[in-house]
């Protein structure tokens, strides 16, 4: 296992070398290139002032050396075993320890892995918020399609799912901002950002200036809660489709009353939350339904609670941070989780249908055991190979998603770092995107041996 | 195509029949492929997209179809066509009227290229349109009353006609005012839908282009790799690998930031980024086909390594590509979305991705400039997902088992 890992991550090296190489070539070919005079460029400066300022990037980029040269210095200074190099430029004799250098930014004029240390966290918490919402909606939905085949739900499911996947999260996230986020419709949530500035001086947790509002809010979420998950479980299934049909319409009446807008937006709306709440009343897949309605009852509860609250409240900063994420990760995550519950689908649909799933019904194991036990373990294959690909995947999609929300994530340095013609932060966050991909396959490859004892890597 | 009695069979249980051995593989797979309606709606809206791109100077242009000046007919649109919007008409005209034709698909290809190569030559000796366009001079010269009659196209309005000549026009929501804008105007006062139905070219072709490079790329590639395996199969591995792990959508940046925005760029720039995928599913397949006895006949034969590859192994191994292709499509048409919303598309032309791009730049939400542009991605998107959906299911053998 040892062996393997370690030849793996040998294996690794090559690859690295070979996609910085590509994306020096690209740089290095391009007409323009990189050169002194494309950083200077713009400036309003004396021509000597011009002169000077290029003298000075091309002794501290070495900007002047011909392309190859330039690559091999940069794999020098990144890579931890090469040649010293000296305080003026100079190079000195070879070491083993001398140390990786991402080197310094053209743009900021500060250490890459300063710039890097500052925006990797806030790429990855959007990341690991979202990973598991992915993987829990996913297979909820996944695997109740694939034992529901052929069903109503599946057919519906896998066109929605379909769907989903194909809106671009351009246009959610602009639809999202525009309807939710700006003061023309509903201004639920902010804008841009990951945390209001008054938000910084503020207590970690919430806070509540009365006792009495404290109980109330838990009081009516608990309510709301209890009200509409019994609603969900015990009414028969007409019953249950009317009472989520008015309580949708109510909330679209409600929302029409936000606008200026005439006699058609009330009616749109309330006809638009009046069917979804009747879809999702009539729902066959309990366990989804009663989660969504049980939100729903939540979530009207606190609104009560905050409507009648008479006491100062203070969001505090972990709620003003949760509230920040919201739209962000929503939109990073829908597309995946239509994938993934496709893929779900796919994999347990295989596996119910294979005869060790046969032998196990007639051997009379329950069918709920069937499911989780047998048939779920061996569908885990296709989920883990595509986790792999996850992570580079969502990295993608924050580029997106950060520009939108105006986040200061890795994805949006990495536009800034291209528009500017960056060298330095360009390869470094090439090489980076490049090692967090293949360690994810690394660490696919292993989880395999994990899940299936058939696996072994010695 | 076929006859009725076999469709209909087909359509109610498509995977409990026999397969048909008198058609080729890939003629059942397409077969199986458009009884689903998925795929028939995919279809629909490709075909609907394809012919208002083609026709997108009749149907979305300030200039009069037809008018007549003093008994005297003329045809300002035909004066103003240009050598790119011939070809594509050449290309339309070839594809109906080669369609139903009954030859080989080879020499169908090789006159249809033809066809466009001489259409467009011509056109482009030919044809002179004028080096200046006056969007307003048509609407003008018709309220001075010089004009008997015009007929005008159904969108009177050119993507770039800012209709200055108004004085008073801006943003405008669908139908506010008088006139007839469907999908509202954008802040320069230039239709929504007509820049649309002209963006809805760069869509298509850059959907097509780049996916067709890919193809090619990753289909000699992975070829390669899985028919010699060994030393072939390992470098080249490496090179997909190299490709894989680069995000595409950064090395595409890089790419576009560094070479400039032009569309046939953005076109090459999206199939170079994109072989990968196919070129693994070209080599899974090869490596599978090769210890087939057809192949060994093949090679014992002496057929040539080109004829091997491609002439007797590729048609074997074309479903999971096209497939892949079908997504690829999708994805090709989301990146040049991506790049333009990024504010790395093309400068001059409208596209859809830089109409939403607009929509997000301007100071308050204008919900028809980002929905429309937006939904149409989404459509298209959305037909060739269900298009490779509904290919996939075709070919999958375990559906076939469950379903039978």
């Amino acid at each position: 296992m040892h062996i393997y890992i370690l030849r793996r991550l040998l294996l690794m090296v090559p690859t690295l070398l070979g996609i910085t190489l590509v994306v020096f070539t690209v740089m290095a070919a391009s007409p323009g290139g990189i050169s002194a005079q494309s950083l200077v460029e713009g400036q309003n400066l004396e021509p000597e002032a011009k002169k000077a300022l290029e003298d000075y990037y091309n002794r501290r980029y070495g900007l002047d050396q011909p392309a190859p040269l330039q690559y091999l210095r940069w794999l020098n200074n990144v890579s931890p075993i090469g040649f010293e190099v000296a305080d003026d430029g100079s190079y000195g004799s070879f070491s083993f320890s001398k140390g990786a250098d991402l080197g310094d930014s053209f743009r900021y004029g500060r250490p890459v892995a300063d710039l890097v240390a500052e925006r990797v966290p806030i790429t990855l918490l959007l990341n690991v918020v979202s990973i598991p919402i992915i993987y829990v909606i996913a297979i909820a939905i996944g695997v109740h399609a694939a034992t529901e085949r052929g069903k109503r739900f599946d057919v519906s499911a896998s066109l929605i799912l379909l769907a989903l996947w194909s809106v671009p999260t351009m246009l959610a996230g602009v639809l999202l901002i525009g309807f939710f986020a700006s003061d023309q419709y509903w201004r639920w949530f902010p804008t841009a950002g990951l945390s209001d500035r008054a938000a910084l001086d503020m207590p970690f947790l919430p806070h509540w200036s009365e006792a009495g509002d404290l109980a109330l809010l838990f009081a009516l979420a608990c309510a709301g809660a209890l009200l509409f998950v019994a609603a969900s479980r015990y009414l028969p299934a007409a019953l249950r489709g009317a009472f989520a049909a008015a309580v949708g319409a109510a909330l679209g009446l409600g929302m029409a009353q936000q606008l200026a807008g005439g006699g058609l937006t009330v009616a749109l709306l309330v006809l638009l939350l009046g069917g979804l709440g009747y879809a999702i009343g009539r729902a066959e897949f309990a366990a989804l339904r009663t989660a969504l309605l049980g939100l729903t009852g939540v979530a009207l509860g606190i609104g009560l609670a905050a409507y009648w609250a008479s006491g100062d409240f203070t969001p505090g900063f972990l709620l003003d941070r949760l509230w920040h994420l919201a739209l962000p990760i929503f939109c990073l995550s829908y597309g995946g989780f239509a994938f993934l519950a496709k893929l779900t689908r796919t994999a347990v649909l295989e596996n119910l249908l294979a005869d060790y799933a046969r032998t196990a019904r007639a051997k009379g194991v329950a069918e709920r055991d069937v499911l989780w036990r047998h048939v779920f373990r061996n569908s885990l294959l296709p989920l883990i190979t595509v986790s792999a690909g996850l992570l580079p995947g969502l990295l993608a999609g924050s580029v997106i998603i950060e520009t939108l929300f105006s986040i200061d994530g890795m994805g949006k340095l990495a536009v800034e770092a291209v528009k500017g013609r960056d060298r330095e932060l360009v390869l470094s966050i090439t090489l980076i995107g490049g090692v967090l991909t293949l360690v994810g396959y690394l660490i696919a490859d292993l989880c395999y041996a994990i899940a299936d004892p058939r696996i072994s890597y010695d | 195509m076929t006859e009725p009695a076999i469709t209909k069979a087909a359509a109610t249980d498509v995977g409990a029949q026999q397969p048909d051995r008198s058609q080729s593989y890939a003629r059942r797979v397409l077969r199986d492929t458009f009884l689903r309606w998925g795929a028939r709606f995919g279809l629909a809206w490709i075909g609907l997209l394809a012919v208002l791109a083609v026709f997108a100077p009749f149907l979305a242009s300030s200039h009069p179809l037809l008018l007549s000046e003093g008994g005297q007919w003329r045809s300002p649109v035909l004066a103003h066509l240009t050598a790119g919007d011939a070809v594509l008409l050449a290309l339309f005209a070839g594809v109906v009227a080669l369609l139903p034709l009954s030859i080989a698909p080879r020499f169908k290809l090789l006159a249809l290229l033809a066809l466009t190569l001489i259409g467009g030559g011509s056109a482009a000796l030919t044809l002179e349109p004028p080096a200046l366009t006056i969007h307003a001079q048509y609407r003008e010269a018709e309220a001075a009353g010089k004009y008997d009659w015009v007929l005008r196209a159904p969108i009177p309005y050119s993507p770039k006609d800012y209709l200055r000549d108004y004085g008073d026009t801006g943003l405008e929501a669908p139908l506010e005012s008088g006139r007839y804008h469907l999908f509202g105007t954008e802040e320069n006062g230039a239709d929504v839908l007509s820049r649309m139905i002209h963006a809805s070219r760069i869509a298509l072709g850059i959907g097509f282009v780049a996916t067709g490079i890919a193809m090619l790329i990753g289909v000699v590639i992975g070829g390669l790799m899985g028919y010699f395996s060994g030393l072939a199969d390992i470098v080249g591995m490496r090179l997909v690998e190299i490709f894989e792990a680069v995000p595409t959508l950064f090395l595409l940046l890089t790419f576009v930031a560094f070479f400039g925005r032009s569309l046939y760029i953005m076109m090459v720039i999206i199939g170079v980024t994109s072989w990968p995928g196919y070129a693994r599913y070209v080599r899974a397949e090869f490596l599978r086909l090769r210890e087939q006895e057809y192949v060994q006949a093949a090679e014992a034969c002496g057929l040539s390594l080109w004829s091997i590859l491609f002439r007797h192994m590729l048609p074997n191994g074309v479903a999971p590509i096209l497939v892949a292709a079908s997504f690829g499509v999708a994805s090709a048409i989301l990146a040049e979305t991506t790049l333009s919303f990024l504010g790395l598309g093309l400068v001059d032309d409208p596209s859809w991705g830089q109409m939403l791009n607009q929509a997000v730049k301007s100071s308050t939400f204008n919900w028809w400039m980002a929905a429309f542009p937006g939904g149409a991605i989404f459509l298209t998107v959305f037909a060739y997902n269900l298009i490779g959906e509904s290919l996939r299911d075709a070919i999958d053998p375990y559906l076939k088992k469950a379903k039978g």
